[in-house]
């Protein structure tokens, strides 16, 4: 998949099933028990930090993933 | 979940909130394209949510959320060298209390010089139906988000 077509396809502009059900893939997930893959992030003010940089600062990490809508 | 952050943060739990796609995108927070874009909608979900937790950005390919299973509000548990030590298709602030308690209670013991080898459990677990509050974010987005959640569950 070319990655603007990535782009568009995962910020998908409606909510129809054609659209949402390909991203649903808890079954590909990684296992309790594993090290999580780590990859880029950032802060609101920009900043780039980075998945494994979040986990490393405390005992355990809550990670909550969602957005406004 | 913010309270939750805030009682077990003294005890080094860190706890952050990943921002990812627009689930229900519509008239007032459409799907994403830019990250300029993304930053604003999570600067809005601050400021309207009232989220304490500091929030973090993905890619706006959505790199890490995909590979943790796409689905829009799960959580995560980690310890410091990135170990998954729980992992729920929805977040429920009870489910990771509960999480979060055992695991506390897993280093005190090992701080007792316990010898404790670790297994894996699946089961179910059960949060309250909030269907009122659900609909409210729906027209928060505006109101194509309630009419294609109807359409896609009728």
């Amino acid at each position: 998949m070319e990655k603007e077509d990535l782009i568009t396809r995962y910020n998908y502009d409606e909510f129809v099933p054609e659209k949402f059900q390909p991203w649903m893939r808890w079954n590909e997930a990684p296992a309790a028990g594993t090290v999580g893959p780590d990859f880029p992030l950032w802060e609101l003010d920009g900043t780039e930090t980075s998945f494994g940089a979040v986990w490393a600062k405390a005992l355990y990490t809550i990670v909550e993933f969602g957005s406004f809508t | 979940m913010n309270a939750l952050a805030e009682k077990y943060a003294p005890q080094n739990i860190n706890s952050i909130f990943l921002y990812t796609h627009e689930a229900h995108p519509a008239e007032n927070y459409p799907h994403l394209s830019s990250m300029e874009q993304k930053f604003r909608h999570a600067h809005a979900l601050r400021e309207v949510y009232g989220v304490t937790r500091p929030i973090l950005v993905d890619a706006l390919d959505g790199a890490c959320h995909r590979a943790y299973g796409s689905l829009p509000n799960m959580s995560w548990i980690f310890d410091r060298r990135g170990k998954i030590m729980y992992r729920a298709t929805w977040t429920d602030v009870h489910s990771v209390e509960k999480t979060i308690a055992d695991l506390l209670e897993v280093n005190k013991r090992r701080r007792n010089r316990e010898l404790l080898t670790p297994f894996e459990v699946e089961k179910l677990d059960f949060r309250e139906a909030d269907r009122e509050g659900f609909y409210k974010g729906l027209e928060r987005n505006g109101p194509r988000a309630v009419k294609e959640f109807d359409e896609a569950f009728s």
